[in-house]
């Protein structure tokens, strides 16, 4: 399986690359490998965590900083580029969701399912897969989470907007010790749970 | 249902905000601007429709919202539409649409929400370009919904705009379904 396997090691920023016909445009993926996720983003990034309106506001509308998600923590973290759509709701997310007690025979401390939507849109989306207890959802609403490790990407063709990857990685005390992202955001072969299990 | 504030019997009833950056709100007497709207069809097909072609030689309600699955939008306006359907239709008006800036599986997924829903149509103006035109956005980033609608409802005949109930930001006075059945 390791060929499927993308694992990012340091390339050339200049020229871009193509992968599989993808290009990756602009700039080559940011977070790779070895990458420190709390220290590669800005101070002014954070996640809002899934959440129903009326907990918006009794918590003030409070944002989660990277270094409470990450530091001190073992972490699988997976992206997706939105909620309520086919490949994220039918395969991405269950995949997740039924290996957790896999992840916790190996002392993962949290499943992070994040997406370029608003934190109500992800409550309701994961409350309607039944998922919570397993995973923890947090919302990237402007995209900047994203936008910092790289992992932004335009699917304005599907109407969606500027959304970001399919990805996944393992982060032990906010360093990537693995990431996969796959080549094109349909694709659903390196992101899932099955593999990241074989890689911690 | 809520209790609307009192006021005059103006038929555009527009409380003030901020002024937008490029378009003034969408006002009586205009013609509603054109636009692409999305969504899914019966057959789960994506769609992409011009407003134009929704509204046009019609009666038309569009009403809009700040963001799918947030509570006023969710419990109280966009359910005083789907109660009210009937009684709209049987008043004239061919039909309803609602539009929010959401894309078109959060707009599938949340009019799902809605099993007796049999007129409302669920829209997705997924990057705010139709609310834009509108002159109704609403910078929400600070609730963590970025760039949104401000709540409105519009009645419009032929894409005149003859009613333009627009809230000034996402509270529910004017823009309700009681309000405008009354212009009716």
């Amino acid at each position: 399986m390791a060929s499927t396997i993308l694992k990012r090691t340091s390339f050339s920023s200049s020229s871009g690359l193509r992968i599989g016909g993808v290009s990756l445009r602009y700039f080559a993926t940011k977070v790779e490998a070895g990458t420190d996720i709390v220290a590669a983003t800005p101070h002014n990034v954070s996640l809002q965590k899934a959440r129903s309106w009326d907990e918006g506001v009794s918590s003030n509308f409070s944002t989660t900083p990277l270094k409470d998600i990450f530091k001190d923590k073992r972490v699988v973290i997976f992206g997706l580029p939105g909620a309520y759509t086919g490949v994220c709701s039918q395969q991405h997310v269950p995949s997740y969701k039924n290996n957790i007690d896999k992840f916790r025979a190996e002392k993962v401390d949290s499943i992070i399912c994040v997406a370029v939507n608003d934190p109500y849109v992800m409550n309701a989306w994961a409350e309607k897969l039944q998922a919570k207890d397993a995973i923890e959802f947090y919302g990237d609403f402007d995209g900047s989470f994203h936008k910092s490790l790289g992992l932004e990407k335009d699917l304005s063709a599907a109407l969606l907007g500027p959304r970001s990857q399919r990805w996944s990685a393992f982060v032990v005390d906010g360093k990537v010790k693995v990431l996969n992202v796959e080549e094109n955001p349909s694709d659903f072969k390196v992101s899932g749970a099955e593999v990241i299990l074989k890689q911690i | 249902m809520e209790r609307v504030a009192n006021r005059s019997r103006s038929r555009s009833i527009i409380k003030k905000s901020a002024p937008s950056r490029d378009m003034a709100p969408i006002a009586v007497g205009n013609v509603i601007p054109d636009g692409t709207l999305s969504y899914f069809d019966d057959k789960d097909d994506l769609q992409s429709v011009s407003v134009h072609s929704l509204a046009a030689g019609k009666k038309v309600i569009l009403f809009g919202v700040p963001g799918a699955f947030t509570p006023t939008c969710s419990l109280k306006h966009v359910p005083g539409f789907i109660e009210r359907a009937e009684e709209l239709k049987s008043k004239g008006v061919d039909d309803i649409l609602l539009v929010s800036v959401n894309d078109p599986f959060v707009m599938k997924a949340w009019a799902k929400s809605y099993p007796e829903n049999k007129h409302v149509k669920f829209l997705a103006d997924g990057l705010a370009k139709y609310t834009h035109a509108l002159g109704l956005e609403l910078d929400l980033g600070d609730k963590g919904l970025g760039t949104r609608s401000r709540r409105f409802a519009l009645l419009l005949d032929d894409l005149k705009v003859k009613v333009a109930n627009i809230e000034s930001g996402g509270e529910f006075t004017v823009s309700s379904a009681e309000e405008i059945i009354k212009a009716l």
